[in-house]
């Protein structure tokens, strides 16, 4: 089963992001700071598959370091960052860096759980892809 | 023994004159001093009686105001005198006029003399005269035998008047010295720049009586010179009179930065004459000077002098009052730059507030309408799978429900912010706004114990009543919150003191202020959270924005009052408000909250 991780300082928002995940069939596990969730990535085993986290928290640029933290551990980490409405310089940034995509949390119109889920399934899709090429690469080389 | 001219060595003038001096230098006052000069000179001469004369330069009358020796009735005491050159109007009148001593050995034969006491027959008038030759007095000696005064008196009486002369500038100089450290005074810690020019006017014409006073500022919109304040018949033209910079005398003052003092202004080639004081300036005497603050000009004062209607008399601006009005106008560029400032802050402070509110606001509305969204998700998902359980809906619905009260209560919030500073000012009873409040919002059922604690006879307090029951509300449920397992809440009121007063933007003894407390004993406000706690969005609770101490603070400023915390951290909070106790009239106050 993949593993993800959600990370929101706002508890409203972790639980409705967990549940819409949960019903996708992942697992979820949840961090309330930043803090929290540096160290539940540094922890967990095996690694997240994907990471939610908030672009702001602490300090505006939460997301940066959470993205930071999952890569260090393990750099196929996908990470899809939750943005509020009109602000997306940061999450911008985070996807220069290697993010896999930013959400925005209100897009007027739009049901955004769809689109979250989606976008779970597609960074889940090219982690996929992106395990079995290093696996290809290990197998070529070992029988080189 | 009393002094008499026959055992005073008038050469050697180390006695009297001597002790007048001691006495001018040291400062006593002034009327004392004249009084003294007219005693000694009356005595000294042997004369039967004498006056000291002032001379009223706006009216160009002598007053008498002082006398000495025999027959001098209430009316003769009160006794105004036409300053003139010409003859038959009188000796003193013509002293006053050319400055000059006169002595009048036979006054039946002389051409200047009026009558006013039946037994004289001589007559001696001293001038006191300033260092910028003007008459300032005139001392007047009478005596009943024909050539009373010799020609060592008038020396004597010359030597006292010029002390007198040097007693009264003295005088005039300490009592303007008082005003500028007044003014001076005034304009400390005066923020308030709408109300700085009057104020400035006011102490200015009493300190230096000029007749009248305008004071223009540069409009930086239309970089125009702006009549702000007037003392004379322009104040209705407050507002409205205006000059281009290097327009008319006022105008070249402020392009050229440079003070002018002139006598008869209408012939000078730079005067146009647009907005006078005095109706018949023309002939009058004309004094301005910039007010140049750090960032440049500022505007300018001027004072304006009427035409005298005597030839003998000059009453041109002098180089002291030159230098005096310069003095107030620097203090008051000190003051209105300080006034610009502190508005400057205001508005900078209020316009980062309202950038971190509408950011907050916008980060808290976003996340809970997009957890709203969230459990509306969750809801079609429910309804559209045959096998679901309605009841999961229902939860779901109730959350919706809560979601949508959050964002109500920070609606809420948000609009108690900003309307906490647009009040409307009644008299009040503090008591029993009290009262009021506690009766609306200490819950019936509470851990917590009420004690009022109110001083009964206590004035009215200036107050928008609804606003400050929020605030005492608010403050109650504060209480109340951060000691959930019960306590006491002590609310006193009392008069302000000193100390509670030096909370205040600009502490002033002469107003009164009523002060009330609000005490729990829950766990009080860590020292270092004292600085932030009426800052918005700084809570310890949960609910809301955190705006609540915000608004508060937002109401209790508006009524020009001032609120803190003193409470010993982890001994329980103590708030204390001070609110005014006059009421300038009912008003409304409105601070523009679209800027």
């Amino acid at each position: 089963m993949c593993r993800i991780l959600v990370i929101d300082d706002e508890e409203a928002v972790r639980s409705a992001v967990k549940r819409r995940l949960e019903r996708d069939g992942y697992g979820v596990d949840t961090a309330e700071t930043q803090e929290q969730g540096i160290e539940a990535i540094g922890t967990h085993k095996p690694p997240y598959d994907v990471v939610v986290t908030d672009m702001v928290m602490e300090s505006p640029t939460s997301g940066l370091e959470v993205l930071q933290a999952a890569l260090s551990s393990d750099i196929f980490t996908e990470l899809i960052v939750l943005t509020a409405y009109g602000n997306v310089g940061n999450a911008v940034e985070c996807m220069k860096r290697g993010a896999f995509d930013y959400v925005e949390k209100n897009i007027p119109g739009v049901d955004v759980f769809e689109l979250l889920s989606l976008k779970v399934q597609q960074a889940l899709e090219r982690r996929k892809v992106s395990l079995a090429t290093l696996r290809k690469i290990e197998h070529f080389t070992s029988a080189k | 023994m009393e002094p008499k001219l026959s055992n005073i060595d008038l050469h050697n003038e180390s006695t009297l004159v001597d002790a007048i001096g001691r006495l001018v230098i040291s400062g006593e006052s002034i009327n004392d001093i004249l009084q003294k000069i007219l005693e000694q000179s009356v005595t000294v001469c042997s004369g039967v009686r004498g006056f000291l004369a002032i001379v009223d330069h706006d009216r160009g009358e002598l007053d008498v105001r002082y006398t000495f020796g025999e027959g001098w009735s209430e009316e003769k005491r009160l006794g105004r005198l036409k300053v003139s050159e010409e003859t038959g109007r009188g000796i003193t009148s013509h002293v006053a006029a050319t400055s000059r001593p006169y002595n009048a050995p036979n006054v039946r034969l002389d051409p200047y003399y009026i009558r006013s006491f039946d037994d004289v027959k001589s007559e001696l008038a001293v001038p006191l005269v300033d260092g910028y030759g003007r008459t300032r007095g005139v001392i007047n000696l009478q005596s009943v035998h024909l050539d009373g005064f010799g020609e060592e008196c008038e020396r004597f009486v010359q030597a006292l008047a010029k002390l007198g002369a040097i007693a009264m500038v003295v005088a005039d100089h300490r009592s303007r010295e008082t005003a500028l450290v007044q003014i001076g005074k005034e304009l400390t810690g005066f923020t308030d720049s709408e109300a700085i020019p009057q104020k400035v006017l006011d102490v200015t014409a009493e300190a230096l009586s000029f007749e009248d006073c305008s004071l223009f500022l540069v409009d930086r919109s239309s970089g125009k010179l702006i009549l702000r304040a007037s003392r004379g018949p322009l104040k209705e033209m407050i507002g409205k009179a205006a000059y281009d910079i290097g327009e008319g005398l006022t105008g070249w003052i402020a392009q050229n930065k440079q003070s002018i003092r002139v006598h008869n202004p209408s012939s000078d080639s730079r005067w146009r004459g647009l907005h006078q004081e005095l109706p018949n300036i023309e002939d009058g005497a004309f004094m301005g000077v910039p007010i140049l603050g750090r960032s440049g000009l500022l505007g300018v004062l001027r004072v304006q002098r009427r035409r005298s209607p005597y030839n003998w008399f000059r009453n041109d601006f002098t180089e002291d009052e030159e230098r005096i009005l310069a003095t107030i106008a620097g203090q008051l560029a000190v003051a209105l730059e300080n006034a610009r400032l502190v508005d400057q802050l205001v508005k900078t402070e209020r316009l980062a507030a309202w950038g971190e509110m509408s950011a907050r606001s916008a980060h808290m509305i976003g996340n809970r309408v997009f957890a709203i969204k969230g459990d509306i998700n969750e809801i079609e998902y429910i309804l559209g799978t045959s096998e679901s359980d309605p009841a999961d809906a229902w939860k779901l619905l109730e959350s919706v429900k809560n979601g949508i009260f959050l964002l109500e209560e920070i609606l809420n919030e948000f609009r108690e912010f900003v309307k906490a500073t647009q009040i409307e000012l009644v008299e009040a009873d503090i008591n029993s706004l009290i009262k009021e409040a506690v009766e609306e919002s200490f819950p019936k059922r509470s851990g917590s114990v009420l004690r009022l604690n109110l001083q009964g006879d206590l004035p009215h307090v200036c107050a928008d009543p609804t606003k400050l029951k929020r605030s005492f509300s608010e403050l109650l449920e504060n209480a109340i919150s951060f000691q959930p397992d019960g306590g006491e809440v002590v609310i006193t009121t009392s008069m302000a003191n000193a100390e509670n007063k030096s909370w205040l933007k600009s502490p002033s003894d002469s107003k009164e202020y009523v002060t009330l407390s609000f005490q729990d004993s829950g766990p009080g406000v860590k020292t270092e959270d004292k600085p932030k706690i009426f800052n918005p969005f700084f809570t310890s609770r949960a609910k809301g924005m955190g705006l609540g101490l915000s608004i508060v603070k937002g109401i209790i400023d508006a009524h020009d009052g001032a609120i803190y915390e003193n409470g010993i951290p982890g001994a329980g909070a103590k708030f204390t408000i001070l609110l005014p106790c006059v009421c300038e009239g009912p008003r409304r106050k409105q601070v523009n909250t679209e800027e």
